[in-house]
């Protein structure tokens, strides 16, 4: 009876160490992908603060008044307001990566930047699909709760800009109620997506982590196993000698 | 009580959400800050040709409404008006004779009014480029600022003058272009006018501005 009750003891903290194996495995694993993919975002802050700077002084370096010029408010957006945007996040992404609070400031300003790249280049339709490939960017973090921050910054910003200037989010200035909705409902399908994407993700990685963990154990026991077995050849060995 | 120093871990926990919200205040304004400067408009004009003045060298069309659009050849907010005109010429073009005149400041050599504006501008099917040497038929037609459109009917009697962006350099659907629409349609348009988003034509633009609004 009491060998029963040891065995299945041993199994049961065989078993549970295993668990305990799989999830610091896994979380060493998010961690990995969390900070990587912060120094990836850092790095394509920076890019596009360059790249808005590149382009307000190339298309609209100045604002004129016959023959005088100044320097255009776009020039000065894109060196002062993007240096904002990016400052704050690139410098938790190198201070405090893998951080909830970093992910959540990068996601925030990425859909800043959507903004003012819209602005910079005129409203033109086509920079709005880079909110929608900041989405899919930040789906890489596989964090579902980052896309909803993204996804909450940029309802209030075009919620806000609906309300004030409506021309800039709709194209028309006197849109229906409704066209808010509308707009989310096109954010909101492809969140939905990634979120399922984020989850399968963490999923697949939990997966890796408890086969990962289950072969460092066998592989552990194999080798004690051996271990045993080549010590008693050996003694055997040195017996006979 | 503990009146002990703050370890250092809890101070950087409450450093972090103070300059987050510092950070997001200062985007907020830098925002709103831009978001003031694109929806300024610029100085509406002097007094409005009712007809069409007969010493210009545009002739209106008779068969056709005549629309024309001045733009300053560097203003980088006319390229949304451009873009604009081009939209209403796609549709209206059996309706509307346009014509794009960009200003020669006196002085400068004319053919630096040949900018990638003025490119743009010759692209668009049914649109007359011509330059406007020292802003003659801007004043004939009480112009002052790019991006400016003037609208005559068929009897070339002054149908519109305005902009036809929503902001500046800012493309989309907009009050002055909803206007020119309707009026084209043959319905009737809110009002006559809409305001203009571009660069002043003239250097003394600001002081234009204060003088038209103090009107």
């Amino acid at each position: 009876m009491s060998v029963s009750v040891t065995a299945i003891d041993t199994i049961t903290a065989a078993a549970d160490a295993v668990v305990l194996r799989a999830e610091t495995r896994f979380e060493a694993h998010r961690q990995e992908v969390h900070c990587s993919t912060d120094r990836m975002f850092a790095w394509l802050l920076v890019a596009q603060w360059l790249f808005a700077i590149v382009l307000a002084t190339t298309v609209s370096p100045y604002a004129w008044a016959g023959k005088e010029k100044s320097v255009h408010v776009h020039v000065w957006a894109a060196i002062l307001l993007g240096g904002a945007i990016t400052s704050f996040p690139v410098a938790l992404a190198l201070l405090r990566p893998g951080a909830p609070l970093t992910r959540h400031v990068i996601a925030a300003a990425q859909m800043f930047w959507s903004a003012l790249l819209i602005h910079l280049t005129g409203g033109r339709i086509e920079t709005h699909f880079h909110v929608f490939g900041s989405l899919a960017f930040l789906a890489f973090y596989r964090d579902w709760p980052v896309l909803l921050t993204g996804t909450a910054v940029i309802a209030v910003e075009h919620f806000l800009r609906g309300i004030l200037w409506p021309e800039s989010v709709y194209g028309i200035p006197n849109p229906e109620w409704w066209r808010f909705l509308e707009h989310a409902s096109w954010v909101i399908f492809i969140v939905f997506f990634l979120v399922l994407s984020c989850r399968r993700s963490y999923r697949d990685m939990r997966v890796m982590a408890e086969r990962g963990a289950q072969m460092e154990a066998l592989s552990e026991n194999h080798w004690r196993n051996s271990s045993v077995v080549d010590r008693t050849a050996a003694e055997s060995a040195a017996g006979r000698g | 009580m503990n009146t002990g120093p703050i370890h250092p871990r809890a101070s950087r926990t409450i450093g972090a959400p103070i300059l987050g919200a510092a950070w997001l205040l200062a985007v907020a304004a830098g925002f709103l800050a831009l978001w003031i400067y694109k929806t300024r408009p610029g100085a509406e004009g002097t007094t409005a040709a009712r007809n069409w003045p007969g010493q210009s060298r545009i002739h209106a069309n008779a068969g056709k409404a005549t629309l024309l659009l001045f733009a300053h050849p560097r203003c980088a907010c006319t390229r949304a008006s451009i873009s604009e005109l081009a939209g209403l010429m796609a549709r209206f073009h059996d309706r509307l004779d346009a014509h794009v005149l960009l200003l020669a400041p006196a002085g400068e050599e004319p053919e630096l009014a040949r900018t990638a504006l003025w490119s743009s501008a010759e692209r668009i099917p049914g649109v007359t480029v011509a330059r406007d040497v020292g802003g003659t038929e801007a004043k004939r037609f009480g112009v002052e600022t790019s991006g400016a459109v003037v609208l005559y009917d068929t009897a070339a009697k002054l149908a519109f003058r305005g902009g036809i962006t929503a902001a500046r350099g800012h493309e989309g659907d907009s009050f002055g272009r909803q206007r020119i629409v309707a009026l084209l349609n043959g319905a009737h348009a809110d009002r006559a006018d809409a305001p203009i988003f571009g660069c002043a034509l003239e250097d003394e633009g600001p002081v234009r501005l204060v003088q038209a609004n103090d009107r």
